[in-house]
Order: structure tokens, then sequence, then C-alpha cells
């Protein structure tokens, strides 16, 4: 008895001198078991190589996942089952209205494909991106404080590789980071340091037409120490938008309440808030075009050499149920040979961007 | 005859090994409800809570392998970096080896109160490598873990005096 109170030491040397104790010491244990732990942590972080742990692990937690959710979708569709007749009266109303405009656009849609078409035919040109995807259900938000990620039902099985974008009716949603059989994980583009190239459109009216470079010409004058802000002001002041200011950048996730900052945009840059931010395809992972958030805040402090831009995303993930992978992005652009290990979360997608690569170069050699 | 309380301890007949990965499981299978929000926050490690009461009541069958096998598994549940849980419940059930002897002569209380200082050590390693990868910050809920769990210790410690444990739980208490 005397041992135990004498202080956590004696303890130790308590649970030493044990008479039964075989093997290696706690000490000696923990010591080992820490450091695989922390090359598991460099392997996985680094190296991306413990993919098969995780796909292994996660497909044998599936069907508990499965089984522990149960219950809340059967009260969800019963719910769905009770709703009021006024409701989906309501709804259906709204829907044929939409049908109907739909339809018009719809119509128009199909005359500027074939249009396209005929010219993509002509210009020999790849199309931007395939419409090939994966429909999958969001299963639930992943449970980690400190990641913003969601899990989807489909994975491997499904052909979703690693590193594919992920978009809903609205625009980006993300990128897959991990598989599983039937499951995957996706990063949303609100996570902090998750990295996506995009482009600056503007959806005010044409009201001024102005030389092409007007909006780069102030972006480079404004990196420049000696130039005098009378023309940026000028620059900025005047009617100047463009249908797309085409400022191209990279939006990086704020990591926090859904917001998606744009980091290193120089104070004179041509943004301003109700920004559209479209993704711009340079990187071959995401197709171009599709939206990604909307400018809410723009900082211009003259004194800092970076304006501090805060966007919102367009989508809302954790507001309706399904997404759409794309499963095969193809080409947008020749890929420039960039070194992108260093983006911690563009890392993940080196591989697609290899292939993007290669697929450049088999379009090349095929014309 | 040896009367120190490991050689006490040494004379316990084992639980039954059977009900340890029952446990274990079931408090896996809890961790694995779709915890968010707030919730998720403020979720007690239950599979670090299961491990950390076999490691004090049944030191020779749960240990380091144990603790390191579940982290992976709650790595990948979570959708951490692998190595993360594992790391932390490693460096837990040393810190409880340590003090395993002087626990079991604790009351409840006192027990627990042990318990919130391990769970916060491990609370504190866990955000520490978060931190470090560049996550931000969750928020202060994460802090209300470790007392959920030190709270959830007492119920647990109640285990070992079911009826099935009298006996044994009497030869440690002695």
């Amino acid at each position: 008895m005397r041992v135990a109170s004498t202080g956590w030491l004696s303890s130790v040397a308590a649970y030493q001198e044990n008479f039964f104790t075989r093997g290696p010491s706690p000490l000696a244990r923990v010591t080992f078991f820490a450091l695989v732990a922390v090359a598991v942590m460099i392997a996985d972080h680094r190296f991306q190589a413990l993919s098969v742990v995780r796909v292994g692990v996660s497909t044998l937690l599936r069907p508990i996942e499965n089984a522990l959710m149960l219950p809340g979708n059967v009260v969800r569709d019963i719910g769905a089952y009770l709703i009021v007749q006024d409701k989906l009266l309501a709804e259906n109303k709204a829907l044929n209205e939409q049908v109907l405009m739909l339809s018009a656009e719809g119509q128009r849609a199909r005359l500027i494909l074939s249009e396209q078409t005929q010219i993509a035919v002509l210009n020999e040109a790849n199309e931007r991106f395939s419409r090939d995807g994966v429909v999958a259900e969001i299963i639930r938000d992943a449970r980690n404080p400190f990641a913003r990620r969601i899990i989807i039902n489909r994975g491997l099985s499904s052909g979703i590789k690693a590193g594919a974008a992920v978009i809903d009716g609205v625009g980006v949603v993300g990128q897959v980071t991990a598989l599983g059989m039937s499951s995957a994980e996706v990063t949303l583009t609100t996570e902090k340091d998750q990295s996506v190239p995009v482009m600056i459109v503007r959806s005010a009216p044409v009201t001024a037409a102005l030389p092409k470079s007007a909006a780069s010409n102030a972006a480079t004058l404004a990196t420049e120490m000696t130039a005098p802000g009378s023309e940026i002001v000028a620059a900025e002041s005047a009617p100047t938008s463009r249908a797309r200011s085409g400022l191209r950048a990279v939006a990086v996730g704020g990591g926090r309440d859904g917001t998606i900052e744009l980091p290193f945009i120089p104070v004179a840059a041509d943004i301003e808030v109700g920004d559209e931010l479209v993704t711009s395809g340079i990187d071959g992972t995401y197709p171009a075009g599709l939206a990604v958030a909307r400018v809410t805040m723009v900082d211009k402090n003259p004194a800092l050499p970076f304006a501090r831009i805060v966007a919102q995303p367009s989508t809302a993930p954790d507001h309706h149920r399904f997404v759409k992978v794309l499963t095969n992005t193809g080409a947008s652009y020749p890929q420039p040979d960039v070194k992108t290990d260093d983006l911690a979360g563009s890392a993940k997608g080196t591989q697609t961007k290899r292939e993007a690569k290669r697929e450049a170069k088999r379009a090349l050699r095929d014309r | 005859m040896d009367l120190s309380p490991a050689s006490r301890d040494v004379l316990r007949p084992p639980a039954p090994l059977r009900l340890v990965f029952v446990s274990l499981f079931a408090a896996l299978v809890v961790s694995l409800l779709p915890w968010a929000g707030w919730m998720l926050q403020a979720r007690p490690d239950f599979v670090l809570l299961l491990l950390l009461y076999w490691v004090v009541h049944e030191p020779r069958s749960i240990g380091q392998t144990w603790a390191f096998a579940l982290g992976m598994v709650m790595d990948v549940a979570d959708s951490a970096l692998l190595g993360q849980h594992a790391f932390v419940y490693v460096v837990a059930v040393f810190l409880t080896q340590l003090l395993r002897i002087r626990i079991l002569h604790l009351t409840v209380v006192e027990q627990a109160l042990h318990m919130l200082g391990i769970l916060f050590v491990a609370q504190l390693l866990y955000v520490g490598l978060n931190l470090s990868l560049g996550r931000e910050f969750a928020g202060l809920t994460l802090a209300l873990a470790p007392v959920v769990g030190a709270v959830l210790w007492m119920p647990l410690h109640f285990v070992a005096t079911l009826p099935r444990f009298r006996r044994r739980s009497d030869a440690v208490m002695m």
C-alpha cells in the first residue's frame, strides 16, 4: 500500500518489478510505438503511401456505419412521405414553370452546343471537360473537428480516383482526397489550404468597352512601388465593368465558417464585391468554368502589398444530398512543368495532373 | 508471501477476453455515430476511455499494441491523418500504465480525476498534432471532451463491481 502512495515513480518501479511481466518495459514499448506512429504520419502526409490501410479499414467500418445510419434514414424517409399536400402542389407548380423556362433554355443550349461542336471540330479542339461522372450521395460530414470534409457513398468500385473534382448543381464542392471501396472522402474547397485555381468573372452589365489589358495593366502597375495612385484610382473608379475581369488567381480555403480567400492579389487588382470566381481549369483537376465562390469582402488597404479578399463558396454541400464526381476531367490545357508538391492541398492531385499531362501529350500526338 | 499491490494484482483471475473485445467494439460503434458540430467537438474518445479502463484492469491483455491498432482504426474512422490517434493512444496508455497501481487504490472520484489528467494530455497532443499540420483551431469546446470522458469513467468503474466481478473487485480493494 505504501509503495503505491509514495508517488508515481515508485509505481513505475512496482510495475517493472512485477513478477510476471514479460517482454520489453512500458517505456521501451511506448518509444517503439510512438516512433512507428510518427513514421506512419509522415508516410501518410508526405507520400500518401498508406491508402491500402485506409481502403481496408474503411471497407470494414462501412457496414457498421450503414447500420447506425439506418434509424435516422428511416425517420427521414417517413418524414418525407408525410409531407403536406399543399407543399407538394406548390412545388409541382414551381417545377412546371421551371420546366417551361428550362425547355426554352434547353433548346437554346442545344443550338449553342451544336454550333460549338461544329466549331470544335473545325478547330480540332479538345472538349473542355467531359460530362462523365458518377452521382454520389453525401453520407455524412467527416467526424473530425479540424477538417472540412464530407463522405460520399461511392468509391473505388465506382471508378472514382483520388484527386477527382466533385461538383453539385451550382459549382465546385471539392476534391476526392481519400478512397474506400464504396466510400470516398471529399475535401471541401473551404478546407484550410485547399486551393482551387480560379478566374474572376464579373456579372455586372458591360457599360464601357476598354482595351483588353486594362485590368492586368492596373495589376502590374500596382506591384511597382513607383506607380502613383492616380492612374490606379482612375482605373478603379471608372465604370470599367467588362463582362469578365479575367484576372487569374488561386482561391484558398479559409478553414472555418465556410470562407474562401484570395491571397496575393495586388491592392489595385480589378476585383469588386460581387465578382464571381469560376475555375480557370489550368490545373487539369477542375474543369474550367465551374462556379467556386462569390466575393463578399474586398479590403484594399494601400499600406499592405496585397488586398484582403474574402469570398463565400457558391455551394453549400450541407444543404443537399447529392454530388457528382467527375471521373474523367481530361486535359484542358497543356500542362507546364510546375512542381506543386509544396501545396498541401494539391499534393493529392498530382496523380491526376500527371495523367492529364499524359493525355495532353496523347492528344497532341493524335493530331 | 509478497503482499505488494503488484503481486495482489497478479493473483486476480483475468476478465474474459470476450468481454474486453466486445466492450471495445461497442465503444468503436458509439464513436461511429454521425457526430457533428459542437457534439463532435465535445465527444469524448470512447475507444480511448475503454482502452484505458482495460489497461487499468487487465494490463496483461490490453497494452500498447492494442492502443496502436485501435488508434489506426480511429484515424480511418475520423478521417484523420493516419497515425495521429495511434500516437495519442500509445502515449495515453503509457501514462495509464505508470499510474495504474495508484489508480487501483483510489476512490472512483479520485480515479476519474486521474483520468481527466490523462485524457486532457491526450486531447492536448491531438490538438497539437493537428495545429502543427497547419489546421485551424476548432474551438474551446474541444476541452469539454476530456471532462465528459472523466465523468464517464465513473459509470465505467461500476462495471467492475457488477455481481459477476464482485469477488475480483473485493480482492483488489482488500
